[in-house]
């Protein structure tokens, strides 16, 4: 049988997702599977899950038990989007931010991380000088000890690592899937492979009982 | 006033768009796609379609909906249609206009193509002009209500295909307003909804 991809991803089967069926980035790196698969699956083989911004939320929560119980086998969760059902451990459901001006979806480096290393923050904040692309909500406040990474001016944060809830990691991010920020001709197309590789490096951490370290 | 009822696909725009109080007074009743097929669509006046349904799940809806539709009942479908479900749907994907806006003495490139329709006494041109995914070649005899310059439609109105009313574009506002994003897209919304609920068609 051949190898599968360890990292799992979601795909809400949304008209906006199509290409990614094919998309030979998503097919390199991921198991595409679609979302309702979820609880017929065999989850041993994945070391992560992806969970889109366009889930049922509603089907996540009635099955929360597979997202825990997947965690605390020392394994990863990536959430990107707003979560409104806790279905998720320890993540708040979202509050949207009260925006005045462009100032308002500013983003900030709160913790230099290998996920964004070179990743300016105006090319967060900004598409073609139009800010609001990358994050709209918060969710806060987060679980006790989660790691920061990025936030809004007010210190509300958009992205965090949770290595607490569970025996596993749980990376939030408050916007759309990191893993699209792609082929954009700016310093956030490197998010997509230093992400991969954060979790090829988180998984060996967390086998090697480096969780919570 | 119509009895509305939407199918909720439990994802979060979806979530914030159908239960936004200005809307839910609307709206009779969220059906969870998951849960279609064995929902009782009696006494359903409108069933309201959004974009971006899971493909396989609206798929098997299909039949059910266009019996629906045959039944004479209205049929809202919103977003871009990559999958054939819509009766003689002819969807032409085509490269999305996120930027024209910022270009000099910009166009949207829509066109009012029925200005006495009635859903125009609810909303404008500019209430319905954030970007396009697409367009629709409708069937002879369906109504274009809102097209491109070249006569694609981006919004039209179909009696023809079945015994009921289809109202159908490209438009994808429950996802953007249920995004926070796009105010003309709330806009829109404030005003097509009312019309579904109590307008002309």
């Amino acid at each position: 049988m051949a190898q599968v991809n360890p990292i799992l991803y979601l795909d809400p089967g949304h008209a906006f997702g199509l290409s990614n069926r094919t998309n030979p980035f998503m097919t390199a790196n991921f198991t595409l599977v679609d979302q309702y698969s979820l609880t017929e699956m065999d989850l041993s083989s994945f070391n992560c899950i992806v969970v889109h911004d366009f889930a049922d939320q509603e089907y996540l929560y009635k099955n929360k038990s597979i997202i825990e119980d997947f965690l605390n086998e020392g394994k990863i969760v990536i959430f990107c989007g707003h979560l409104f059902k806790e279905w998720l451990p320890g993540c708040p459901i979202f509050t949207p931010r009260n925006i005045q001006s462009h100032k308002d979806y500013e983003i900030f480096v709160e913790k230099q991380h290998p996920i964004f290393d070179g990743v300016s923050t105006d090319d967060m904040t900004y598409n073609k000088g139009v800010a609001g692309f990358f994050s709209r909500v918060t969710h806060a406040p987060i679980p006790a000890n989660a790691e920061v990474l990025l936030t809004f001016h007010d210190q509300m944060p958009i992205t965090y690592i949770d290595r607490y809830s569970t025996k596993g990691t749980i990376l939030v991010h408050a916007g759309r899937d990191l893993f699209a920020l792609r082929m954009q001709n700016k310093s956030t197309d490197r998010i997509s492979n230093q992400l991969l590789q954060w979790i090829e490096d988180e998984f060996k951490e967390l086998q090697q009982g480096g969780n919570q370290s | 006033m119509r009895k509305i009822a939407v199918i909720y696909s439990g994802n979060a725009s979806h979530h914030r768009t159908f239960t936004e109080p200005r809307y839910k007074q609307y709206i009779d009743s969220l059906i969870y796609l998951p849960e279609f097929l064995n929902t009782s669509l009696e006494g359903v006046e409108v069933l309201f379609v959004p974009s971006q349904l899971n493909e396989k799940l609206l798929l098997q809806a299909k039949e059910k909906i266009i019996d629906f539709a045959q039944a004479g009942g209205i049929v809202v479908a919103f977003g871009p249609q990559p999958w054939e479900w819509l009766p003689n749907q002819k969807w032409e994907e085509r490269e999305t206009n996120f930027w024209w806006w910022l270009e000099k003495d910009a166009e949207s490139g829509l066109v009012l193509a029925e200005p006495t329709y009635d859903l125009f006494n609810y909303i404008t041109l500019e209430d319905a002009t954030w970007h396009q995914h697409g367009v629709f070649w409708p069937v002879e005899g369906a109504q274009k209500l809102i097209t491109t310059e070249d006569g694609g439609a981006v919004m039209y109105v179909d009696k023809v295909s079945t015994n009921g009313t289809w109202i159908i574009t490209t438009l994808d506002p429950d996802y953007h307003f249920g995004s926070y994003f796009m105010p003309a897209t709330e806009r829109f919304l404030d005003g097509f909804i009312p019309w579904l609920a109590k307008g002309e068609m």
